[in-house]
């Protein structure tokens, strides 16, 4: 029987390789964003693609409030998708938020996990004074907030609900579905402050599977301060810093980040592990 | 199509090096268009700005060539270009109608709705964005944005309310419940003593029938010894020395005594067990008094008491003479106990002052007297008055219950007036004969 899973976080399995490559998408995204990089693993590895309840195609009857009030929803969904295909020795593929969803999940279950790779993670989005720089104050946060709800719920996207319901109006749905990964100004809004709010800084001593960071030059959401202080604090993690700018080189610079993660991949994992310890 | 004059220098054209080979040359028009215009590269860097932004931003087109995209914006626009504005331009090419609040150069935020296509032009790919100001329909989103933060708290709000009234509603379901169990209970209890009560009305009859019949057997032997013993007085069994009527006397009043508690006992025997029947007739109060006088008098003149008596002749009331009679008797008795020596009685009969169809018997003393709090108490059976003026009287205690009880049997009452020390007035209301 096909796990209810599979249709409830819209997983797409692909790829001719054996080990699986899972790749999780951030805040405001969903799965389309890795289409510029999936094509070169898809030889080597199996491609695993899905979108977290609430966003993209995922099932939206299925949202809890509750669940996903803070990334603990979302990290069993990453657990539940790892469980559902019955995955082992995970290539985890992460994109902002979801590097420290990643990491959550990895010290939930570290056996499931190979090795992660975190693009542009952070562990807290919010300024710590005076030690620890997020790059945010709370302020800059609720005015995210404020800018997501006069998109979602702005006038331009009033009567979007009623319209996708709408079934004898096929053209808006198919134009909605070129708007935001999210739809639903409520769901955006919590996984924005699951998001923002969140402070992982305590979890990241216990995790215990090596990771790459991926740090992007001129990132104003993972600023570099943050890459050194995950670089510090992260066991058997390397640092590796881009040329790209911004925070999606995914899908700004997909070759520069193709080739970063090759490179990292061919490392054997114990190497990978050793050299981050001494290092 | 309108042909505009260049602007007198080439300024406007000229907005960077890369520039000029961008858009040769910016068109007045675009340069001067009601919207600001925007072109930058993947990597943020602004490639060519028109002259409305430049106003709009408060920079001069050399400060905002090459600076960062991200640098003009807000910081929660900046945060919402990285998660959402870019991938959407990144994935489909274009977006149209973002919310963006840009950042001006004195800090100051300026609202702008954005359209914007990402296209290649001559091997790089550019984002060309309008950015067309929004102020009066800021304004309409915001209300709009606070109206719907009303109807969610109010509704939040009247669901706080409906969880309330549901609280409420369970509550009181649970004290109905609770009311419900304890009306069982109740109605248990009730019924129980019922039963408790029939039982004891059992007993009490059960008592009330062993005591009538107890009474009656020890008035058999009583009565025999009485008998005997008048025989033997009048010398029946031969002759009786003065020793021996001395000693045949005070076995008859021993004997007499004996009679009269045992006769109170079966009359409130006889009245609890409801077995006494009432001769009502037509009575004069007059004979009434003046058969049961001499049966006390002995005692009256003992104690040295003076009495009178003011009864008219023609008065009558409805009674059984011999139960009126001991009701009386008994009456005089209390009356000579109660009273000192030196002290008088009246006994006193009128038609009853509220109602011509009730007569009343008056028996008034100047005894000691009866408290107001033990006045009523008198007529409970086994009860006497206490009283430190007298010494402690004998008798069962019976005699006004059973008089009371006589009373109203006949359809009358009997009631009592007192004052400490004055004397006490007992009054027999009975239907006119």
């Amino acid at each position: 029987m096909v796990s209810p899973v599979l249709s409830r976080n819209n997983v797409k399995v692909f790829g001719r390789g054996t080990q699986p490559m899972l790749f999780a998408h951030g805040f405001g995204c969903d799965q389309n964003m890795w289409r510029f990089v999936t094509p070169a693993f898809e030889n080597d590895y199996r491609i695993v693609l899905f979108d977290y309840v609430g966003s993209g195609k995922s099932e939206l009857a299925s949202y809890d409030p509750e669940r996903y009030a803070t990334l603990d929803g979302y990290t069993e969904d990453i657990l539940d998708v790892c469980r559902a295909l019955d995955l082992r020795e995970v290539i985890f593929v992460g994109h902002s938020v979801s590097g420290m969803i990643g990491l959550l999940a990895a010290n939930r279950a570290p056996e499931l996990f190979e090795r992660l790779i975190l693009i542009g993670p952070s562990p807290r989005y919010i300024n710590d004074a005076p030690d620890y720089v997020g790059g945010f104050e709370r302020a800059d946060i609720e005015g995210l907030l404020e800018t997501m709800e006069k998109n979602y719920i702005g006038w331009a996207n009033f009567l979007a609900p009623a319209i996708m319901k709408n079934p004898d109006r096929p053209e808006l749905t198919a134009e909605l579905e070129a708007s935001f990964c999210s739809t639903d100004p409520v769901i955006a809004r919590r996984f924005a402050e699951a998001t923002f709010f969140a402070d992982n800084r305590a979890d990241l001593a216990a995790v215990q599977v090596p990771s790459l960071i991926m740090q992007c030059s001129e990132d104003i959401i993972a600023p570099s301060e943050v890459g050194d202080y995950l670089s510090r604090e992260l066991p058997g993690s390397t640092l590796q810093t881009l040329r790209a700018t911004g925070h999606c080189p995914h899908m700004s610079h997909p070759e520069e980040t193709i080739a970063v993660m090759r490179e990292y991949l061919q490392a054997p994992v114990d190497g990978v592990q050793s050299a981050a310890q001494i290092g | 199509m309108v042909c505009r004059a260049l602007p007198k220098s080439a300024e406007v054209a000229v907005v960077g090096e890369r520039m000029t080979s961008d858009v040769a040359g910016l068109d007045p028009l675009l340069d001067e268009a009601p919207c600001g215009f925007v072109s930058f590269l993947d990597d943020g860097h602004v490639r060519v700005a028109n002259r409305t932004l430049l106003d709009m931003l408060g920079y001069s087109r050399e400060e905002l060539l090459d600076k960062h995209i991200e640098s003009v914006l807000a910081v929660g626009s900046r945060i919402f270009y990285q998660t959402h504005f870019f991938p959407l331009l990144r994935l489909h090419g274009r977006a149209n109608e973002i919310f963006l609040l840009l950042r001006g150069k004195s800090g100051e935020d300026v609202a702008v709705l954005a359209n914007a296509i990402r296209r290649e032009r001559r091997g790089e790919w550019v984002t060309d964005a309008v950015l067309m100001r929004v102020i009066e329909r800021r304004k309409f989103e915001d209300a709009l944005l606070e109206a719907r933060r009303v109807a969610e708290e109010a509704t939040a709000a009247a669901n706080v309310q409906r969880g309330e009234t549901e609280n409420a509603n369970a509550l009181l379901e649970r004290q109905a419940t609770e009311l419900a169990d304890t009306h069982w209970k109740l109605v248990i209890q009730a019924l129980e003593l019922d039963k408790q009560r029939t039982i004891a009305e059992d007993a009490n009859r059960a008592k009330s029938e062993f005591l009538a019949m107890m009474s009656h057997e020890l008035r058999t032997p009583l009565n025999a010894i009485g008998g005997y013993v008048q025989l033997m007085e009048m010398g029946v069994h031969g002759p009786v020395t003065a020793a021996q009527t001395e000693a045949l006397g005070r076995v008859t009043r021993s004997q007499q005594h004996l009679l009269r508690l045992i006769n109170d006992l079966l009359n409130l025997a006889r009245i609890e067990a409801g077995r006494v029947d009432y001769d009502l007739q037509s009575i004069s109060l007059n004979d009434i008094v003046l058969a049961t006088l001499p049966m006390i008098e002995p005692q009256i003149a003992a104690k040295g008491l003076r009495y009178d008596v003011e009864v008219p002749l023609t008065l009558k009331a409805a009674a059984d003479r011999e139960k009126l009679e001991q009701i009386l008797l008994n009456l005089l008795s209390n009356a000579t106990k109660f009273t000192e020596n030196g002290g008088s009685l009246r006994i006193e009969a009128t038609v009853a002052p509220e109602s011509e169809d009730f007569v009343e018997l008056k028996v008034a003393d100047t005894g000691v007297g009866i408290p107001a709090d033990r006045l009523e108490h008198v007529f409970e059976p086994f009860v006497q008055v206490e009283s430190s003026h007298a010494s402690r009287v004998e008798g069962t205690g019976l005699g006004l219950s059973i008089s009371r009880d006589m009373a109203c049997g006949m359809g009358g009452d009997l009631t009592a007036e007192s004052t400490l020390g004055v004397g006490s007035t007992f009054t027999i209301r009975l239907r006119r004969g």
